[in-house]
């Protein structure tokens, strides 16, 4: 375990300096830090909150200088301190580590950095000092000496990185202040640019994600957390007319070897964002859909109207605009399989084949063929497709019970009423609390006027003749939280009662659809919890070649992640196709070391800050909306989006390591 | 809620920002980027620093007073020393990155940089980085605006009257780091720009990084040549705001004043843009009468303002038949001056120089439009904004205040009404064509010269006037800012309103608000109404208030052009618009590699 020599970070000091490294006791919260990657050492650590000295050989002039290279090159440049200080403060660093200049240099940079970092607009200048502040406090006379032994400094090993709680917080680790200053800046191009550096589903994102960024975002200690997704919409949105010419004439760098022909299961959001990412490198890239319409999860489970067919579709596209093909009505498992594709001279294979099956209740008298019995993505898929695409009337009776607490569900309560479902209960076995759906879903689901039944699940269903009749509940109380945190919930002896109904819709999960991999044939190995098992780092199957992402991997989960593990796939799979193996990747290393010492941050904002509230996105009128599709959330103005983005507090953090090669 | 600033006492609302407390309490702090008439605080200079201690906790903190909100129980204190370091500093370090070219700068001895360092008692600057500014570009493309971006110190003002004011938008900003710059959209020179030219982000800038064209040299070229006539027009606008170049109270009107100093500069004829303002009243009106007869498109569009027009080309290319055919004024000034004058005064048209003093720098655009150049001769040679006019009279060693004033003595062209003094105004346009719209169509002047319906500072206003049979009620409507103007457009286009005649003026407030007039540091527009006063109090007084009841125009019409729209008219003073809509392909790969990766 790596041994701290010296650390100061958020004020706190450890110094072990006058002890030999062997009495050094060991802190757990270095357990990581002993090497960067295998036989790599880490010999010290930089960030906004201080420094980690864990070898002494460190050259900590060498170190600032580094640091500080980086810092001047990532300054916005709108704020003085930032943009001039941290210019001076290099050129300072530039002279001492060429031996040009003398110890009272120290003092001059020592009141300039103190100056960047109580002056600075915003985060990266108010940190960009700190470890370099903590130096010169507490190792003035090392520094010193390396002054004068400078004859030039070698320079070190060192890897820096930049980067924010919201990026750190999204799965696709998109670099939300980056596109946030673009819209500040006016440039909305640019700022779609920098989300299309992970994903082409831009608009899709920006209508549907479930905001890992704001609930990390910093300026809910001041007010509330900045509109990311309403402004990542808004760009995709402004920018639409432009996006096919972008694409269309964006000339892939360098083409790859025709023969690294790769094959991608799947067009939901793993896929898409995979085949994406596999163009942009060169690679050509097939991909197979079983259906006859793309989207996957993303089209069958999200209704109308939070997310239009058209809008995602048109992302989709940018696949096809780039040269890659999709394979409408290929089923895998029934039209080809994992075998099949290797033979047709594919290299390599990304399965993003999703979770489609729903889950039973398990209730008394249950049987997905009684007519009323419809599976929650199910029943969101046929009136995806059958009804709003394809104008098949949907004959649906007067009454609903939709079994559930989650997105799914709520997706499917919300669309019962648009079909002019007359009552729509929603039945979960937890409280309000427990609800894992957006609070702002619950909330739509409430005004538009669906009825609510929380602790509260279906123990038998009722049917005649093979017709759902009623749905027997029970009411179920909360116990203590179990080692997760959930709490547990137990039935209510002799609470039962029954509640008429025409439909029920089980929406509590979905696993992956049998008969697309046959594991024996298809050397592709499941988890015992029905997903198919990868190496984490590689995304790569128990077959050789066979890479697979998204819900299928991870279990039902969300749009970014499921993008996220797209484009990681596509890196793996370019890594295996150029070096025969995954590499290691130093980015996602340093966001793990990030990850590690946050626990350590006192990440309070400890001065007031003017607040702005947050752009109020306006909505279809409830009364209106339950009767139709159209899209509840209408846009926000060019106005509002250029005052949403002047709320972002810019909370960068540049951090580096020392490593030993 | 109460707090205190330097141990005094202080009331204040919540979220109120401790310099706007201090502002109102008279506590001074020196700012730079903030600029409170625009509700512009980036807290990008970070030079209003102030000490400021939390009612529960004991430290004290240094924090900029513009972005930080006073709390109650809070102390601050402006002037520690501690505090009086850090500004120093901070203006220490902005200097570094200041081209300090000051003797030449146009803000010499009027800079708000200047006076920063003087505030915080700065004596002497120890950063010298000449790579920090001298690789940013100077901008000299655009007839109207030139852009020196080593002076600038991102205050963002510019982009924000561009943006919230204007709506026009052209400005963004590029690069990171030291590059960091206001930059045009697209990477365009500003000449080919979505740039309209209005000047306003000239006023709003704190030093000497925007400016308008300077053109003094080449109006003294015309002056000093014995062979050359000057013909020199000036804008209504002017006479009520040069004074405050001179010291004057804003809102004086120095007419008589700017007469003989011209005529001290040796210029040959001195003459009143208001001379053709009438004029374009007579054919403006008559046109309106022509389009609500006929089925030609309405509303019609007032075409005075040169940067309204830019803006239309430029952003609704498909309305530019609802626009006016009418030339401006200072157009109309020049094609009258190089015939009917001329020939009047027996002067040689190719000798003669029309030199026109404007309160606007989009004029200068104005005056090269090809449409106005005719066999290499422009219908205007020269244009000055009030501020270069100012210049150029200092450079002479004149002073307006201390000179007597004359009166025009032009038989031919100098004379005006008081209808053409209120078109430096928002509504004078409008209130001006009226005057004569009502006489023409019913041969019966207003009952009440002012038409005060159309007056009024707010950015969209609608009137009505009944011009009785025939012709019935016409609707009105009158934009000023070019934001207001594209709202305007957008119902108009939606069809969610419907107007005959529309005025628009680009800047705020009119022509007197215009981008060439004198700067106010610190403030924007902070003479308005001052200046509107002057114009109207003018108009008031004026003995003809009508531009049909102008003498000279009258024997203009009946020696030389006959009347209005007719054959002379449509030669010399009306005009044609052209689509300047500007399309915008970028690729992925040019977007990409702008953004260059973050490792």
């Amino acid at each position: 375990m790596a041994k701290v020599i010296f650390g100061a970070w958020d004020n706190a000091v450890i110094d072990n300096r006058r002890k030999k490294v062997f009495e050094i006791e060991e802190y757990p919260e270095f357990s990581d830090f002993d090497e960067f990657n295998p036989g790599n050492p880490i010999k010290a650590f930089f960030g906004g909150h201080g420094f980690f000295i864990f070898e002494k050989n460190v050259n900590l002039l060498d170190a600032a200088l580094q640091y500080m290279e980086r810092v001047a090159r990532e300054s916005c440049g709108k704020c003085t301190p930032c943009r001039v200080g941290t210019q001076i403060i290099k050129s300072k660093l530039e002279l001492l580590t060429r031996g040009d200049g003398t110890p009272e240099m120290l003092d001059e940079i020592a009141s300039i950095a103190e100056h960047v970092h109580t002056t600075s607009l915003c985060g990266l200048g108010q940190t960009a000092t700190v470890a370099l502040l903590e130096m010169i406090r507490y190792f003035r006379e090392t520094l010193e000496e390396e002054i004068a032994g400078a004859t030039p400094v070698v320079r070190q090993h060192c890897t820096t990185y930049v980067s924010a709680p919201c990026i750190e917080a999204c799965p696709s680790k998109v670099d939300v202040p980056r596109y946030i200053d673009y819209i500040k800046d006016g440039k909305f191009t640019h700022s779609l640019g920098v989300i299309l550096q992970k994903y082409p589903m831009a608009a899709t994102c920006g209508r549907v994600c479930v905001r890992f960024c704001e609930m990390a975002c910093r300026r809910t200690q001041v007010d509330e957390a900045v509109g990311i997704k309403v402004l990542k919409r808004f760009v995709a949105d402004h920018e639409q007319d432009v996006t096919h010419d972008w694409f269309s004439s964006y000339m892939i760098p360098e083409k790859k070897d025709p023969d690294l022909k790769v094959a991608v299961v799947g067009t939901g959001p793993a896929g898409i964002a995979a085949a994406y990412h596999l163009l942009l490198k060169g690679y050509p890239v097939d991909v197979y859909e079983a259906k006859s319409v793309p989207g996957g999860m993303a089209a069958t489970g999200i209704p109308e109207y939070r997310l239009p067919n058209d809008v995602l579709n048109k992302e989709i596209s940018i696949i096809e605009t780039m040269g890659g093909q999709i394979f409408y009505n290929r089923r895998m498992g029934r039209d080809f399989t994992v075998k099949g594709l290797f033979s047709n001279g594919y290299k390599a294979i990304f399965l993003a084949i999703g979770t489609h099956k729903g889950k039973m209740i398990r209730a008394a008298g249950e049987d997905p063929h009684l007519k009323g019995y419809d599976f929650g993505v199910d029943f969101l898929l046929r009136i995806n497709h059958d009804y709003i695409d394809k104008g098949i009337p949907m004959k649906l009776g007067k009454k609903m019970v939709v079994v559930g607490g989650g997105n799914v569900a709520m997706d499917c309560v919300r669309s019962a009423l648009r079909m002019g479902v007359k009552e729509v209960h929603l039945v979960y076995r937890r409280s309000q609390n427990e609800m894992p759906a957006d609070h702002e879903e619950v909330e739509a689901a409430e005004k538009e006027g669906v009825i609510f039944h929380f602790l509260t699940h279906p123990t038998r269903i009722v049917s005649e003749e093979g017709t759902i009749k009623a749905v027997e509940l029970v009411k179920m109380s909360l116990g203590d939280p179990d080692e997760s945190g959930r709490r547990s919930v137990t039935p209510v002896d002799g609470s039962e009662f029954v509640l008429d109904t025409d439909h029920v819709i089980p929406a509590i999960g979905q696993k992956v659809e049998l008969g697309f991999i046959t594991p024996d044939e298809d050397g592709v190995a499941f988890n015992s919890w029905g997903t198919i098992k990868v190496k984490n780092d590689s995304l790569m199957t128990t077959r050789k070649g066979v890479f697979a992402g998204g819900d299928c991997v991870t279990g039902p989960a969300t749009l970014v992640q499921a993008m996220a593990q797209g484009e990681q796939g596509a890196r793996c799979i370019d890594d295996y196709l150029t070096f025969g193996r995954v590499r290691f990747f130093p980015k996602d290393r340093m966001s793990r070391l990030v990850a590690d010492v946050q626990p350590m941050i006192d990440s309070g904002v400890n001065i007031p800050v003017k607040h702005e509230y947050r752009v109020k996105v306006r909505e279809l009128d409830p009364d209106v909306r339950k009767q139709i599709f159209e899209e509840v959330e209408k846009p926000i103005s060019v106005e509002e989006a250029y005052h949403e983005a002047q709320r972002c507090m810019r909370c960068y953090r540049v951090y580096s390591v020392i490593t030993e090669q | 809620m109460i707090g205190s600033i330097n141990g005094k006492k202080v009331e204040f609302q919540d979220n109120e920002t401790i310099l706007s407390v201090a502002k109102r309490t008279g506590h001074f702090i020196p700012t730079l980027c903030e600029m409170a008439d625009i509700n512009h605080a980036p807290g990008t200079c970070r030079v209003c620093l102030v000490d400021m201690k939390r009612k529960n906790d004991p430290a004290h903190h240094i924090v900029t007073s513009c972005t930080t909100p006073m709390e109650a129980g809070m102390a601050v204190l402006t002037r520690t020393p501690k505090v009086r370091e850090m500004q120093r500093l901070q203006v220490e370090l902005l200097l570094a990155d200041h081209n300090q070219d000051c003797a030449s700068c146009i803000r010499h001895g009027n800079c708000e940089l200047q006076d920063v360092a003087q505030f915080v008692g700065l004596q002497q600057t120890r950063y010298h980085y000449p790579h920090f500014y001298l690789q940013r570009s100077r901008d000299t493309s655009s007839p109207s605006v030139v852009r020196d971006m080593s002076k600038c110190i991102r205050c963002f003002r510019c982009v924000n009257v561009c943006r919230e004011i204007q709506g026009v938008d052209a400005l963004v900003v590029t690069e990171k780091g030291l590059s960091t710059q206001i930059s045009v959209r697209d990477h365009l020179p500003l000449g080919s720009s979505d740039c309209v030219g209005c000047g306003q982000c000239i006023l709003v800038c704190p030093v000497g990084a925007l400016a308008e064209k300077d053109d003094i040299e080449e109006a003294m070229d015309y002056l000093y040549d014995p062979d050359m006539v000057t013909v020199f027009q000036f804008a209504p606008a002017i006479r009520i705001a040069l004074g405050e170049e001179f010291n004057l109270p804003a809102g004086t009107n120095v007419e008589g004043k700017i007469i003989t100093a011209l005529k001290k500069l040796g210029a040959d004829v001195v003459l009143d843009t208001n001379f053709t303002a009438d004029l374009v009243i007579m054919e403006e009106s008559s046109e309106l009468l022509q389009r609500v007869k006929s089925s030609a498109p309405l509303p019609m569009f007032t075409s005075c303002c040169p940067a309204w027009i830019s803006y239309m080309e430029k952003n609704y290319p498909e309305m530019k038949e609802h626009v006016s055919t009418t030339k401006s004024p200072q157009q109309c000034f020049g094609a009258i001056a190089k015939t009917y004058l001329a020939e009047k005064m027996e002067i040689d048209a190719c000798r003669m120089r029309v030199i026109s003093i404007m309160p606007c720098t989009a004029k200068k655009g104005e005056a090269k439009r090809d449409e106005f150049i005719k066999d290499e001769r422009p219908e205007v040679d020269v244009v000055l904004t009030t501020r270069e006019f100012a210049r150029l009279l200092k450079r002479e060693g004149l002073n307006p205040a201390e000179l007597a004033p004359s009166a025009f003595d032009n038989h031919w062209m100098g004379d005006y009404s008081g209808a053409a003094v209120i078109f430096g105004t928002t509504g004078g346009v409008m209130e001006a064509a009226i005057r004569t719209v009502h006489k023409m169509v019913t041969d019966k002047e207003l009952s009440q010269v002012e038409f005060t319906a159309v007056r009024g500072l707010e950015n969209i206003r609608e009137a009505a006037v009944d011009l009785g049979e025939g012709i019935g009620v016409v609707k009105l409507a009158v934009a000023h800012t070019l934001k207001a103007a594209g709202q305007l457009m957008a119902r108009i286009k939606s069809g969610e309103a419907s107007y005959h005649f529309v005025e628009v003026m680009a800047c705020p407030g009119g022509c007197l608000g215009g981008g060439g007039q004198p700067r106010s540091k610190h403030a924007y527009q902070a003479a308005r109404e001052e200046r509107r006063q002057g114009l109207y109090a003018i108009d008031k007084e004026a003995p003809v208030r009508q531009s049909h009841n102008n003498p000279l125009i009258r024997k203009l019409y009946t020696d030389y052009l006959e009347k209005p729209l007719g054959h002379k008219s449509h030669r010399l003073l009306h005009t044609g618009y052209t689509d300047r809509k500007r399309l915008v392909r970028h690729t992925m790969k040019e977007i990409w590699q702008e953004i260059e990766e973050r490792t």
